[in-house]
């Protein structure tokens, strides 16, 4: 009754001062009416200073980015928005499909009028790549719709002619490309067949007499499908299809088809039809493709590594259609290696096809494809975006009072609320130093790093887009009603992003596909006897780490101990899933059949093997700080990362690498930190460098965004 | 405590009256074209933070003397502090005249800002930032930095970056010279009327007796007019200041305008062209990055980085566009009185008083190419270079621009923040 009694004082109070609103300006703003006071405001100056610690966090290109920002704020195209006194530019996603498609390529359009995709694939060196990636991170930054059909025509479509083919494909269309001469899609999957693409129906078989491959769609689970691009806009695709040559099948291969001619109309023998509606990503026009014997000129194939002459002879130095696969992939590490048709391959390229080969098995090759051309489109910037909005918004917007007649409490204030926010934050925090380096490791690709390439990317890919998707929901949640307007951009965020842990290989069976090659190195190791010396499992060769049976606050926090933990769960982990996966062998399973059944533990060492990789680039991102703040909050950052992550894994109770006393200090050392980080939550979101135009209306003041004067009649 | 090379006894540089619930403040130093001095610009900082205090007051009009509203910042004293070695007084100077435009842009109650007259650099500070500006048919206005190895600051990088399209940039890098039509179209002015009005309209205000946004923008429509953008006008070109203007680079943005002088022969293509051919280089390349991140950051921190360009380029390490320039003046003006008579006292009232750089040019162009900028090339000017403007001051003497905490921001405000 108390509180009821209470509410309506407050009621009654918000009327009174309504009456009075209209009696003079001096006596609305001496109102104790809820008025919105910036963060900026009201919170304590930054301990540390936010631009070196923004360079530290994507601390490359921000002229470019700048500029691609400037571009987006200031056109119309882009959708800008006058809320609460501020423009913020957010794509209109009450727009129909139709609508956003057309206006997403009309973005397109823009960006390439204003040399926005200049040198993106006829740009040469680390410095261009750099370049792209960072104004492919702005576009991100605005819409997901965006960034991806712009990533399937220059990463998926450009990035196959510029890897799989060879000259004359170059020099016919890398330019053309680059120019939106033409628009390129990429169909791979099939309704059938989505991660298995050995797996895949569709044929192309080849015809000696006319010198053309003939492609085909067989049945309907052949269709082409999820084809991003194909439903509306692509001019030419590539498309992957069974090889027949005399009857015999030489496993699948990609080949470019002209899919509509240049006024948009579907080229004869082609049927199109569109996915549809979906929960998002509706900018991206995804369609199904059918092939009723389609004629292509014999060149089309993309020759790096196999070709078939003019009289029907197929061209490879590789007989096993495995290992073909994987030289296929080779030129993708090693640079701007072309080779030739029909020459020899160097001994360097065969040997990568045979390191290969044990990490790539079967059903898991398309994933192994993805990792290395296209997964660096996941460079999610959403958990950024709202987590700078939900606590920007938890920093202004109050709720109940702990005391009678007291002032009622900011959000994030509550420490549950702090509890539900700041370690996500820390956790944002360790995954963009792991998302910086997977994009320095790509740059730097060489032969040698190929298959930490693939294993990190995969673990990599996971982790973060399921860590992304988590935030997002409670990102959500935390931002109450608000965070279910479309234009607080957060609840939006989950249909865009969802998709992240289906395509480039789905999040489950490529934490598998690490388990498997961490086990491939397990076996190496233990069968020539030599120590791991790849996959930073160099600390399995050291004595197994003792963890103290009392930990303090201080050993909580330290690298040491948080690098034993997770180091003492890989390896465990490891020995766990050799044992089990042997143990079903010698009950005469096959090695397949025991993967399968051994997933529990593979899961398990999958999570392991990330997180331990996190942490360590997280470490080392640390150590290269001099700044004594910016270290001193990144620690801070990082224990949070690891004992949440403690917390939050039953694995470490599971398998009694942390006592349940031990468990207990965890969980209180979080509360700590969550308190410690508080103070900081504002400067550590503003990091993000993510132009305010860019985050939403409840970000900033969201009372002059609602009111009655902004109503339009 | 450090004494304070100004004089801060000259209150009289700015008049105050009384009427009603209105303070009318006047820009008071007509031979000068009221350029903004340190008396001036600590004296209305006072004036400004006693009438928020004051709940007697509800109104301020700020106008000028004379035939100018105000031409600018009196750099004089900088140019004398660089002179002898000391940066000091200048950047106590920009830092007080910062905090102005910073609490000018935050406050409480309506600031309405006549320009009737001259408005460039400085004078654009005083007002562009308050609720209201009214324009007139007398309202020359530019912000001709990047002429005098300066760039925009006084907060520039936000309001500039804030027109539509690119017009900013045009604005800013170019020097160009807008009519009170012009800045109303584009929106650096929120009315105009015509000057015989303005008495009446002063009136009105006064009587008006309010300080609601909505009753003074009401009251300032009754006397104000659309006016009509004369044909010539840059803004009537937005779509190739657009195309141009959001080049990356400033090599870039020459390009583009070569390229459209060489579609169509447009005496204004030729001029933008001419006057990015004049002005300093790297204060091309540095206007263009300020601009580029103000329009992405508040006014706060447009301030701050604003400053540290500011105190970067009186450091003159990197480059002396600006210092070479002063010493110029103080010191070369004996030395050939012939020439050096003409060419003081004209860049005496440009480095004194900004004054109406744009008309003067074509006078004086010979003198003005004296002007030896170091480096003279833009691709002299590396990205290394400009990037150590931008970065952050570590120097012993270095004091951070303190924007003062403001309560009671009114809405429309807290938006800029």
């Amino acid at each position: 009754m108390e509180k009821v009694n209470f509410r309506t004082q407050i009621l009654n109070g918000h009327l009174q001062n309504h009456r009075h609103a209209t009696s003079t300006a001096a006596i609305i703003s001496a109102s104790p009416c809820v008025s919105y006071v910036p963060p900026e405001v009201s919170e304590q100056p930054f301990s540390f200073d936010v631009s070196s610690m923004r360079k530290l966090m994507d601390g490359h290109n921000l002229g470019e980015r700048d500029w691609l920002f400037n571009l987006m704020v200031q056109s119309k195209l882009f959708n800008p928005r006058l809320r609460g006194g501020k423009v913020f530019v957010v794509p209109d996603y009450n727009h129909s499909m139709e609508q956003q498609r057309e206006i997403t390529m009309k973005r397109i359009e823009y960006l390439l009028d204003h040399g926005v995709f200049k040198g993106w694939l006829t740009g040469k060196g680390p410095e261009a790549e750099m370049k792209k990636f960072a104004l492919l991170e702005v576009i991100e930054i605005f819409d997901h719709s965006l960034a991806i059909k712009i990533g399937v025509h220059f990463f998926l479509w450009g990035g196959a002619i510029q890897f799989f083919g060879t000259k004359r494909h170059h020099d016919r269309w890398l330019s053309a490309t680059e120019n939106y001469l033409i628009k390129g899609c990429f169909a791979m999957t099939e309704l059938g067949h989505g991660s298995n693409v050995r797996g895949i129906e569709t044929t192309a078989t080849y015809e000696a007499n006319t010198g053309e491959f003939v492609i085909n769609t067989p049945c309907e689970t052949a269709q082409k499908y999820w084809i991003g691009g194909a439903a509306n806009h692509a001019t030419h695709t590539i498309v992957f299809s069974q090889l027949n040559i005399d009857g015999n099948n030489q496993g699948v291969h990609a080949f470019i088809t002209q899919i509509r001619d240049e006024n948009g109309n579907v080229c004869p023998n082609i049927r199109i039809a569109d996915c549809g509606h979906k929960i998002g990503l509706n900018g991206v026009d995804n369609g199904r493709i059918w092939f009723d014997n389609v004629r292509i000129p014999r060149e089309n194939l993309l020759n790096s590594v196999a070709d078939v002459s003019p009289d029907g002879k197929y061209l490879s130095a590789i007989k096993d259609p495995d290992q073909r696969f994987a030289a296929f992939l080779a030129p993708l590490t090693s640079g701007r290696v072309t080779i030739a048709a029909s020459a020899v391959y160097s001994a360097k390229v065969i040997s990568i096809a045979f390191t290969l080969f044990p990490i790539i098995s079967g059903e898991l090759i398309s994933s192994y494809y993805c990792s290395i051309l296209h997964r660096y489109l996941i460079l999610i910037f959403s958990h950024q975006i709202s987590l700078a909005i939900a606590i920007r918004y938890a920093l202004t917007r109050r709720a109940f009072s702990i005391t009678a007649n007291g002032p009622e409490v900011l959000l994030l204030d509550y420490p549950s609320h702090q509890r539900r926010l700041l370690p996500l934050l820390a956790k944002t925090y360790a995954m963009s130093f792991a998302s910086n380096y997977l994009k320095l490791l790509y740059v730097k690709r060489s032969p040698q790093l190929i298959k930490t390439i693939h294993v990190v990317s995969s673990a990599f890919k996971a982790t973060l887009t399921w860590h992304n998707m988590r935030t997002l929901q409670e990102c959500r949640e935390a931002c109450g009603g608000q965070g279910l307007k479309t234009e607080n951009r957060i609840g939006q965020l989950k249909g865009e992003y969802d998709v992240q842990s289906t395509f480039e290989g789905d999040n489950n069976v490529l934490m598998q596909q690490v388990s498997k090659a961490l086990l491939a190195e397990y076996v190496a190791a233990k069968k020539r006897n030599k120590p791991f010396k790849e996959l930073g499992l160099e600390h399995i060769n050291r004595s197994c780490p003792v963890i103290p049976a009392q930990l303090t606050s201080s050993m909580l926090r330290s690298t040491q101990f948080q690098n034993d933990i997770f180091c003492l769960r890989e390896r465990d982990l490891l020995n766990r899933f050799a044992a089990e996966v042997s143990q079903y062998q010698a009950q005469g399973e096959s090695k397949e059949s025991a993967f399968v059944v051994s997933y529990q533990v593979a899961e398990d060492l999958g999570k392991a093997f990330s997180d331990r990789a996190i942490l360590q680039i997280a470490i080392e991102a640390e150590n290269n700080v001099t700044d004594a703040s910016i270290k001193n909050i990144l620690g801070l950052l990082r224990s949070m990362y690891v004992l949440v992550t403690l917390e939050e894994d039953a694995a470490f109770l599971r398998y009694g690498y942390l006592s349940t006393d031990n468990a207990a200090a965890v969980r209180k050392e979080v509360a700590k930190l969550c308190s410690e980080i508080r103070p900081q939550a504002l400067a550590l979101v503003s990091t993000f460098g993510i132009p305010d135009a860019f985050l939403s209306p409840i970000a900033f003041d969201w009372v002059a965004a609602n009111s009655w004067s902004t109503v339009e009649n | 405590m450090a004494s304070i090379p100004f004089s801060l006894g000259e209150t009289d540089q700015v008049l105050v009256e009384e009427k009603y619930a209105t303070r009318i403040f006047t820009l008071n130093r007509p031979n000068q074209l009221n350029a903004v001095s340190f008396p001036m610009v600590s004296r209305l900082l006072e004036l400004f933070l006693a009438c928020e205090e004051d709940h007697s007051v509800k109104l301020i009009i700020l106008k000028g003397k004379g035939k100018a509203f105000c031409a600018g910042g009196d750099v004089a004293a900088v140019v004398r502090g660089i002179t002898q070695g000391n940066r000091r007084p200048g950047a106590i100077f920009f830092r007080r005249q910062y905090i102005l435009n910073y609490v000018m842009a935050t406050y409480s109650k309506p600031q309405v800002s006549i320009l009737n007259g001259i408005v460039m650099g400085g004078g654009a500070g005083v007002s562009i930032h308050g609720r209201f500006c009214v324009a007139t048919e007398n309202s020359p206005f530019a912000m001709p930095e990047t002429a005098l190895g300066l760039f925009p600051d006084v907060g520039a990088s936000y309001f500039l970056s804030r027109l539509p399209g690119f017009f900013g940039e045009y604005v800013g890098l170019i020097g160009a010279r807008l009519d009170g039509a012009e800045m109303l179209a584009c929106g650096l002015a929120t009315h105009f009327v015509l000057s015989e009005k303005l008495s009446l309209l002063e009136d009105a205000l006064y009587k008006a007796d309010s300080s609601d946004p909505v009753v003074i923008s009401a009251t300032i429509s009754e006397f104000s007019l659309a006016p009509n953008v004369k044909e010539k006008s840059a803004f009537h070109r937005l779509n190739i200041i657009n195309k141009c203007f959001s080049c990356k680079t400033i090599e870039e943005i020459i390009l583009a305008l070569e390229r459209e002088a060489a579609d169509k022969d447009d005496e204004w293509i030729s001029s933008a062209l001419q006057s990015l051919k004049k002005a300093s280089p790297t204060s091309l390349k540095i206007s263009l990055r300020s601009i580029r991140e103000g329009r992405l950051q508040g006014l706060g921190k447009c301030l701050l980085r604003e400053y540290g360009l500011v105190w970067t380029i009186m450091r003159g390490e990197i480059n002396k566009d600006f210092f070479e320039g002063c010493r110029a003046i103080l010191l070369d003006k004996d030395k050939n009185p012939k020439v050096h008579g003409y060419f003081y006292s004209f860049l005496y009232l440009v480095l004194c008083t900004n004054i109406l750089f744009c008309v003067l040019i074509e006078t004086f162009l010979p003198l003005f190419l004296l002007f030896r900028w170091e480096p003279a090339k833009l691709e002299q000017v590396t990205e290394d270079m400009v990037d150590r403007y931008f970065s952050k001051i570590n120097d012993e003497d270095w004091e951070d621009l303190d924007l003062p905490r403001r309560s009671n921001i009114p809405p429309y405000a807290i938006a800029k923040l």
